[in-house]
């Protein structure tokens, strides 16, 4: 059996519902950034799936990949970053408890 | 050949001039030097985008440096020259100034990077170089835990909404097998090319604080430190916009429906942003949700796809973004809520006076800027057909001077805060302020030859 590129596009759907789920319903910070991870490799994986597919011979598709990933990793460090100034401020992670602000 | 490039030299310079205020502390005078070098550098690369001029698509088509993007890239410039003029003077709370002034260089180099983007990855790229210094200018107080809450949420949203985007730039990838604006083939796509364009909008949507995918925008700004909500509010709409220009421009031919869908997401952002607005006591809060329902008149502009409209969504933008950032600056130095402004008028009467040129503006009543930037955006709406939008336009327009003179009735009529020190003078602070204030009436009067650029027509 020949796999398509609908194949993959199927799989990349199924990681990324399954990351905005975790990233909607979790409520630990560093949870919701491994969900948003997960979203990211989604993304990367249809990116490089339809470059094969759509454009075999540019590999423009697997260029823009690496450009994302190399952003994701900045954010991830980032968002680590003010998780942790947080933490230190309050021993806490959870979102829920993060009422501060209402409105 | 490469004389061409010099067309980038305003990015080029902002970039260097953002190291230069980051190792500030090598400089004589350390951190307010930083701050001035910083603004000088901005400045500079302000008049040379002005003075570039244009060019066709550049570097392999990835860029095109047009008329829209040389407008947006001089007011990025020139808006983050005054914000870091005022931030010289008065310094960021409880932190140095250097770091701050570095990252909204770097934010404005990414902004007016986007502003030429014709390309996929071009604009995101840009677009993240934009925002990111923004998640680290709203959690700027490292000890101040309502602050980083805010800057968290927005951090988490922003980078959900700009995951979703880049799963819809996917799509419109694979569909056309080119990354490029120009040959974004969408024809025959189907449901693929319109989930393609939805994601990739969702994405710009929540960045503009579009409803609904704005409340992200209140709980961000009222956390913050106001300097930086006057910085991150106001700079980084500007390039949105304008890469929305360009991306709208691009594959609106291609897939139907983008019209109703830009005018239902308007008129939604216009009615939310501007009644949730007016029972606010909080002025980051007020003027949240006054950039929401600024961002629905800008869509307004943006969604019969027409080279008029684009330009006059551009302009108004601008035209926007000059009080907004003036009015949180002042609440920077008074306080932020509502009541911090009383009797503001006896004790600084310009900053009172200039507080209503800038409020007034916004409403949008002549001569000023905002007055000539709403005309043409309801003019070009009106002349693709979108009667019933700007009737709701103009309504909400109106409702909207409802909360803008409530914070001049409290500048004049209002009590005096119990317990406040007297503000120590800064001058260049002041200056930024008075400079603001004249070039919201100078774009106003200004106002035709600057559109005339822009390709928008009187009448």
């Amino acid at each position: 059996m020949q796999v398509g590129p609908s194949a993959f596009m199927a799989l990349a759907a199924v990681l990324f519902s399954l990351g905005l789920y975790g990233a909607v319903a979790r409520k630990s910070a560093v949870m919701v950034l491994m969900s948003l991870e997960l979203m990211a490799v989604a993304v990367s994986l249809n990116m490089v799936a339809l470059s094969r597919f759509v454009t075999p011979t540019e590999m423009t598709g697997q260029v823009f990949t690496i450009f994302t990933m190399v952003v994701s990793a900045a954010e991830i460090g980032l968002g680590l970053a003010l998780v942790l100034a947080i933490y230190r401020q309050t021993r806490s992670i959870e979102l829920t408890r993060m009422d501060t602000l209402k409105g | 050949m490469l004389s061409g490039y010099w067309i980038f030299a305003p990015e080029v310079l902002i970039v260097a001039g953002a190291f230069i205020a980051l190792f500030g502390d090598l400089l004589p005078g350390r951190d307010r030097t930083a701050a001035y070098v910083g603004a000088a550098v901005a400045a500079l690369a302000a008049v040379l985008a002005a003075a570039g001029g244009t060019a066709g698509p550049m570097v392999f088509g990835q860029v095109e440096p047009d008329e829209i993007a040389r407008f947006a890239r001089t007011g990025i410039a020139a808006l983050t020259a005054l914000w870091a003029l005022w931030v010289a003077g008065r310094g960021m709370p409880d932190e140095r100034r250097r770091d701050a002034v570095a990252l909204a260089m770097f934010a404005a180099g990414g902004g007016m990077l986007l502003t030429m983007a014709e390309d996929l990855i071009v604009m995101y790229i840009a677009l993240e170089l934009s925002t990111m210094p923004a998640y680290v200018l709203m959690g700027y107080r490292r000890r101040d835990v309502p602050g980083l809450e805010g800057a968290l949420k927005y951090f988490l949203l922003a980078m959900l909404t700009s995951i979703i985007m880049l799963y819809g730039m996917s799509f419109l990838y694979g569909i056309s097998g080119s990354t490029s604006f120009a040959e974004l083939a969408l024809e025959g796509s189907g449901m693929l090319g319109v989930l393609g364009v939805m994601l990739t909008l969702v994405g710009l949507f929540a960045k503009m604080s579009a409803a609904p995918f704005h409340y992200w925008a209140p709980d961000a700004y009222a956390g913050a430190p106001a300097v930086s909500v006057a910085f991150v509010s106001t700079v980084p709409k500007i390039a949105g916009i304008a890469v929305m220009a360009r991306l709208l421009h691009a594959v609106a031919g291609d897939v139907g429906g983008l019209v109703t869908i830009m005018a239902v997401v308007a008129a939604a952002s216009m009615l939310l942003g501007n009644l949730a607005a007016l029972p606010q006591s909080d002025l980051r809060r007020l003027m949240a949700y006054s950039g929401v329902a600024h961002t629905g008149y800008l869509f307004m502009a943006l969604a019969p796809d027409t080279s008029a409209g684009y330009g006059a969504a551009v302009f108004y933008t601008v035209a926007y973004a000059v009080p907004s950032m003036a009015i949180m600056l002042v609440a920077a130095e008074e306080g932020s809520d509502l009541t911090d402004l009383g009797k503001l008028a006896s004790r600084r009467p310009l900053a009172a006076w200039s507080m209503v040129v800038w409020l007034v503006s916004l409403i949008g009543i002549p001569p000023l800027a905002g007055f000539f930037g709403k005309l043409y955006l309801f003019g070009s709406a009106l002349s693709a057909g979108l009667v019933w939008l700007v009737v709701l336009g103009v309504l909400t327009s109106v409702v909207s001077a409802g909360y803008y003179f409530r914070v001049v009735r409290e500048m004049f009529f209002g009590d005096e805060p119990a317990g406040i020190a007297a503000l120590e003078p800064a001058p260049t602070a002041s200056l930024a302020l008075a400079i603001a204030a004249i070039a919201t009436v100078a774009i106003g009067v200004g106002a035709s030859p600057l559109l005339a650029a822009l390709g928008v027509a009187l009448g």
